[in-house]
């Protein structure tokens, strides 16, 4: 026979004893199930292109809940129970309330066998022993005195005693407790003037989301036009999974004020330790064994933080038939899923977010050479894929950030050419996809001597300046080397130290974002020499005449 | 048979309930930075003499130097505050040299043999004598329970504050104790929906109180002060960040009609309230409708600045606190989020902004993040000595605009140094210090602006 709380706060009413102080005055009210969800992801605020991460999703979205709650009139405490345990309880906005919310909480603490544990400190609780031979089980009324340090210490009638150190089975069995819940939960304290039942939408932002654009670019055979496959990729890491929901992405970056410190601790618990006194026997080494038989047993028994348990994502679900739409939001584009969808616990989702062919594409190869740089070791060049995002180019549309896959066509076979990232592009900007190095198309930079005046093959090139006032001894020459069977436009770019500048080449200079650069043409199976001299300040301090 | 038994129980249940004293009023008083005055009055029971007094349900993290105890005709004569925890390695160690009762179990029958037993040594396993032998304690692994006959006097579950008083006479007395305790704080949260349409923002604000110290004031009357007191053993005071961007643009000079202290404002909570541990709690203290703002753009480059790819300008909403035309309150510090209705009208969050502790009458600036669609290309296109320490640099601005309206940018060149001059520009700029050139660039819808300026510098 057990006494539960309930009945004696009927047998104390019975007695006449006083209320319990410090209790609730506010009725408990449980809001039903969200009736209609809508849930915005935000991207990773640091995260500028590339894909998303599903062990460690940084981004976070913004949850609406519609719920049904049943408010009896004066003051009550409604419990919005299943909220995304990623919530950040300071975002919450709750509206639809008549008389208003006198204060909202959330409480860390969830129902865990450690957190039974520290809310029955100090009050009553049954102790079970089972002989293992007979099966019977004693119970005995005792009084819990403490989990400090991983240990449980009660007290019965008997004496005082350690849980489960004599090698019995012992366990507790606890009165009921309150205040403890399932799952994360949100709390408001409210006033209502009447009886009612209201329609409240619950806001929130919640941690565990993120999205990215997934591009695919296919090249066409010519190389001069490829098609632009998008997908919008979106994950929930949170064990709360969002049945049927209106479901956004939002492209851009937003601010957030909070740091990673700054996440609200959350207490999910852990198991019962039972750390007894030590227990070494005669047949035990040394000290430093059990030292680590200790130490390991502590980290084997230690709760584990909550990230390590989420483990990693479980599901992945692909829908193609419908894109997304966008529309505006402030400085932002919002892209919006047409069809209700459920974002359902640690699952990653798939959208199609654009589908565009016949957009014209130019190659180049480039690279950057520092004239500081004496050695003569041949580095590869660049290629890279330019086009404008233009609706001549049967594009204009913003490209949110993400990944880019290039595939090409070898004989009717699709490959993998080269993945990269893509930052956002607004319409009318340049696009530039890094297809990495290619070994067909060596630069090769170094200095050589000039013991002849090098004026005949090196006009000069800024206009006003003397050739005789100029003194250098060297000169710069660049070999760029083509194998392919093409011809290839190539762009060497200079690295120069602030205030030098180029004064004589045997090639058309010109300037690329405040730098020097030599836009040529690579003939099939050639090599092109660029030849140019450098003045830095400390040459000379020129005027113009 | 049942009756007396539930009737036991029960007056166990009451007699741990009531280690809350029924009179017991709390008060707790926040401050910002995580720290709190905690106020405690309870009825407590004083025996004539020389005794001991226990505190239970203080602060897990209470300042036990900043302990003060008032009560009528007391004396203190010492304060202890005892954090050696109740565990049963420290019970056994505790026991060592004393008498405890063993219980063996006879795995086969279940049958109870029980002997008195002297702990000699703890150390690695526990060694007992029984009579005239030597064991250690469960060597053979068979079932052993151990019973104690009492609790070692400064063992707890949780740290206890304890104090040493005479007293003048018995009787039942009210008392006071207080103390400091961190983990308790709090901060404002700020709600602010724009509306595109007129711009105006509706703002709500919000208290956020955090609890982590370990334990629960239950009714506790609360009262949260704006404003840091300077704190001498705090390490976290001692860091002060980078200076980031200031969103104080205007500091105000209204006075409201919240009640201060000292320099600080306060903003008591209107109702007892309990503040659990773990709990975040918040309550409304500001809700203003319909407030104008603007809605602008702003970029920032650094010192010879240049980027590769055009970058993103921020997007910035500014308001005033003034009493006429803004919120009409000082805000205490923290953090703003902005929302926008979207199509369908369901308020969308547009980003984020941290807050200092401001004024009423100030102008606010506020970031919420990059605009997608308004970018400008910071280049250094030039850079030339023009005498021995004197150098010419030439910059070029170029502004883009993808949104169907024409946007102003405040376009502000840093890193002036105050020595540098501006020998031409392609349009006027302004000096808002000496430190900084700033321009307000028209670009048109769906188009480009481009500014040049040439800066001289001493070097």
């Amino acid at each position: 026979m057990r006494a539960t709380p309930r009945a004696c706060a009927m047998l104390g009413l019975a007695i006449g004893a006083a209320p319990q102080p410090g209790s609730v005055l506010a009725a408990e009210i449980l809001a039903e199930p969200p009736s209609d969800l809508i849930v915005t992801v935000y991207r990773a605020p640091y995260r500028n292109g590339g894909s998303i991460d599903l062990d460690d999703l940084q981004g976070f979205a913004l949850v609406s809940e519609t719920r049904i709650v049943h408010l009896p009139a004066g003051r009550s405490r409604l419990r919005f129970e299943g909220v995304a345990d990623g919530i950040e309880p300071a975002s919450a906005i709750i509206t639809g309330f008549p008389g208003g919310v006198i204060e909202k909480n959330r409480d860390a603490r969830l129902l865990s066998p450690a957190a039974l544990i520290a809310s029955t400190l100090g009050k009553p609780v049954e102790l079970l022993r089972t002989i293992r031979k007979t099966g019977k089980t004693e119970r005995l009324t005792g009084t819990l005195l403490s989990d400090a340090g991983g240990g449980v210490v009660f007290k019965t009638s008997q004496g005082i005693e350690a849980l489960r150190c004599s090698g019995l089975p012992e366990t507790f069995s606890f009165e009921p407790v309150s205040g403890l819940s399932a799952r994360p939960t949100l709390s408001v304290e409210v006033r209502s003037p009447r009886a009612e039942t209201k329609q409240v939408t619950l806001s929130y932002l919640s941690r565990g989301f993120d999205w990215a654009a997934d591009y695919t670019v296919t090249l066409s055979d010519d190389g001069k036009s490829f098609e632009l496959g998008a997908w919008v990729t979106l994950a929930n890491s949170n064990g709360v999974g969002f049945p049927s929901a209106h479901t956004q992405v939002v492209a851009g970056t937003v601010n957030r004020a909070n740091g990673e410190e700054e996440v609200e601790p959350i207490d999910i618990g852990g198991p019962i330790l039972a750390r007894c006194w030590p227990r070494g026997s005669t047949s035990d080494v040394s000290e430093i064994r059990m030292f680590k038989l200790a130490h390991d047993d502590l980290k084997a028994n230690a709760p584990m933080p909550m990230a390590m348990r989420v483990g990693s994502l479980q599901e992945v679900v692909v829908t193609g038939a419908k894109k997304v739409q966008q529309e505006q939001l402030g400085d932002l584009k919002l892209y919006r899923v047409p069809e209700r969808t459920t974002l359902a616990s640690r699952q990653s989702k798939q959208v199609r977010l654009m589908d565009r062919s016949s957009i014209p594409v130019y190659t180049v190869y480039g690279a950057e050479v520092d004239v500081e740089e004496d050695d003569a070791v041949s580095t590869p060049a660049h290629r890279l894929l330019r086009t404008k995002n233009t609706a001549a180019n049967h594009l204009g549309l913003p490209l949110p950030s993400g990944s880019v896959a290039v595939f090409g066509a070898v004989q009717g076979l699709r490959l993998l050419e080269n993945e990269s990232d893509l930052r956002d592009i607004a319409v009318d900007e340049e696009v530039e996809i890094n297809m990495g190095e290619s070994p067909d198309v060596q630069v090769t930079a170094n200095k050589e001597k000039v013991s002849v005046d090098p004026a005949q093959d090196m006009p000069p090139l800024v206009p006003g300046v003397s050739l005789r006032s100029v003194k250098i001894g060297t000169a710069n020459r660049v070999a760029i080397s083509n194998a392919r069977p093409t011809d290839v436009q190539f762009e060497l770019r200079l690295q120069l130290e602030p205030g030098a500048r180029v004064v004589r080449a045997d090639h058309r200079l010109g300037t690329k974002n405040g730098r020097p650069i030599f836009r040529l043409r690579v003939p099939a199976h050639e090599t092109v020499t660029v030849r140019y001299q450098i003045q830095r300040t400390d040459d000379r301090i020129l005027r113009t005449p | 048979m049942r009756l007396p038994l539930i009737f036991m129980a029960c007056s166990a249940w009451f007699l741990a309930a009531s280690a809350w004293p029924a009179d017991r009023t709390l008060s707790v008083t926040i401050y910002a930075d995580d720290l709190a005055l905690v106020q405690d009055r309870r009825d407590i029971d004083v025996k004539e003499g020389r005794q001991r007094i226990e505190f239970q349900e203080v602060s897990g993290q209470i300042r036990p130097e900043t302990v003060s105890l008032a009560a009528a005709d007391i004396s203190i004569i010492e304060q202890n505050f005892d954090f050696d925890l109740l565990t049963p390695a420290k019970l056994m160690e505790k026991a060592v040299g004393q008498e405890i009762t063993i219980v063996r179990v006879n795995p086969a029958t279940g049958a109870e043999t029980r002997e008195q037993a002297q702990v000699l040594a703890t150390n690695g396993g526990v060694v007992l004598k029984i009579g005239q032998r030597i064991e250690v304690l469960r060597d053979d692994g068979l079932p052993v329970r151990v019973i104690f006959s009492k609790v070692p006097d400064n063992l707890r579950a949780r740290p206890t504050l304890s104090v040493s008083i005479i007293g003048a006479h018995a009787g039942t007395r009210r008392a006071t104790l207080s103390y400091l305790t961190p983990g308790l704080g709090w901060k404002a949260d700020y709600v602010a929906l724009y509306n595109e349409s007129d711009a105006k923002i509706d703002v709500q604000g919000w208290v956020t109180l955090t609890n982590s110290s370990g334990t629960t004031y239950d009714n506790a009357q609360t009262l949260l002060v704006a404003g840091s007191p300077s704190q001498v053993d705090g390490a976290a005071n001692n860091y002060r960040p980078s200076p980031r961007r200031s969103t104080l643009q205007v500091p105000g000079t209204e006075s409201g009609n919240r009640e201060r202290l000292g320099d600080y404002y306060l903003y008591p909570l209107a109702e007892r309230t309990t503040i659990a541990n773990l709990q975040t709690k918040q309550v409304s203290f500001l809700d203003v409708h319909g407030v104008p703002a603007e809605h602008g753009y702003e970029f920032r480059n650094r010192w010879l600045g240049t980027a590769e790819t055009p970058v993103s300008a921020k997007s910035i909403y500014s308001f005033s606190t003034s009493a006429h035309a803004g919120l009409g309150d000082q805000l205490p510090a923290g953090i703003l989020r902005f929302y926008m209705r979207d199509k369908r009208g369901d308020p969308q969050f547009i980003g984020e902004s941290r807050i200092d502790h401001t004024p009423m009458g100030s102008t606010l600036s506020l970031t919420t993040g990059d605009a997608f669609d308004v970018k400008v290309h910071a280049v250094v296109e030039k850079r030339t000595r023009i005498a021995t320490f004197d150098w010419q640099t030439d910059m070029r601005y170029e502004l883009t605009n993808a949104l169907p309206r024409s946007v102003v940018v405040k376009l502000r060149q840093e890193g002036l140094w105050g020595d540098s001059s501006i020998k031409a520009e392609s349009q006027k700029s302004t000096r808002s210090s000496a430190e900084v050139a700033e321009w307000a660039v028209t670009v048109p819808a769906n188009g480009k602006a481009t500014l040049t300026a040439s800066f001289e510098t001493r070097y």
